[in-house]
């Protein structure tokens, strides 16, 4: 049975768009009949991330959070994993890491640890939102144009398509966003959009598929 | 990036002003920010302010080279 770690942490507004938008990988997973393990919120800390890599065969982890070059962190930003200390638990995996800049470094190294591939970002992954829209996310349509796509690409693996298939919609709906927001006169959502599809990277097997 | 010229700071600041008072940036572990504070952060100069320029430099570029019309 395949298996899926996901991480949302939630305990600022850019965690809080990113866990929400997140949570329909998790019903559409599990229709597919995958096996998931969401550590949300206070749960997304460093000991429960080791126990579940350790104990369960999760074929895909998908972290949410803030990072950095060679970290990925979980609630209340403290380090889950680290290069150099447990990237070795992503052995066998595919990981996907809406994580600033740590594909940058950390992927590298996963994938050199033994990880089946690394995607994410290998600079800081920025979005526009409304906040007047913070209490109903999924309803924020600015925020939409970035999260949308950042989603896209792990709706793509559990249909089973390949790493590289998954990364080629992703692009091609950042770059389908980035324009409208031009077509729109929204030159500061593009502007953002196209750092995003700039710096959105993988690393290892790209043409690596769920088991 | 390195230290913002007066003239980048000034042009980075000039395409911010569009930007729509009722939204905000998520820019990573920076954490987010309205236009008012991204202005200040270019006009400082700090950590955030490079970032914010390099962005926009990186658009410009892009527009130059005819990437986006």
């Amino acid at each position: 049975m395949t298996e899926m770690l996901i991480t949302r942490p939630e305990h600022d507004k850019t965690t809080h768009y990113l866990s929400n938008w997140s949570k329909e990988i998790i019903n559409i997973a599990e229709g597919k009949n995958i096996k998931v393990f969401d550590l949300n919120r206070e749960k997304a800390i460093r000991t429960n991330v080791e126990v579940r890599l350790r104990k369960l065969s999760c074929n895909l982890t998908f972290f949410n959070g803030h990072g950095n070059f060679n970290v990925i962190t979980g609630h209340n930003n403290e380090p889950i994993i680290i290069g150099g200390e447990n990237e070795n638990l992503l052995k066998s995996k595919i990981v996907y890491a809406i994580s600033c800049k740590s594909a940058k470094e950390l992927g590298p190294r996963s994938v050199k640890a033994g990880a089946v591939s690394y995607t994410g970002f290998d600079d800081d992954f920025i979005f526009v939102y409304e906040p007047e829209n913070i209490s109903r996310p999924l309803h924020d349509n600015t925020a939409k144009l970035f999260l949308e796509p950042s989603q896209l690409f792990m709706k793509s693996l559990i249909k089973g398509n390949s790493v590289r298939e998954g990364m080629d919609k992703t692009k091609k709906l950042l770059a389908d966003n980035f324009l409208k927001a031009l077509n729109d006169n929204d030159r500061d959502s593009a502007k953002y959009l196209w750092w995003d599809l700039k710096h959105f990277v993988s690393h290892g097997d790209v043409d690596a598929k769920l088991q | 990036m390195s230290n913002l010229s007066e003239d980048i700071k000034e042009l980075v600041i000039f395409r911010l002003e569009a930007f729509p008072s009722n939204r905000k940036v998520s820019i990573g572990s920076y954490g987010e920010f309205t236009k008012e504070e991204l202005i200040e952060h270019v006009r400082k100069g700090d950590e955030i302010g490079k970032k914010v320029a390099d962005i926009e430099m990186e658009f410009i570029r892009a527009l130059k080279e005819g990437i986006v019309s």
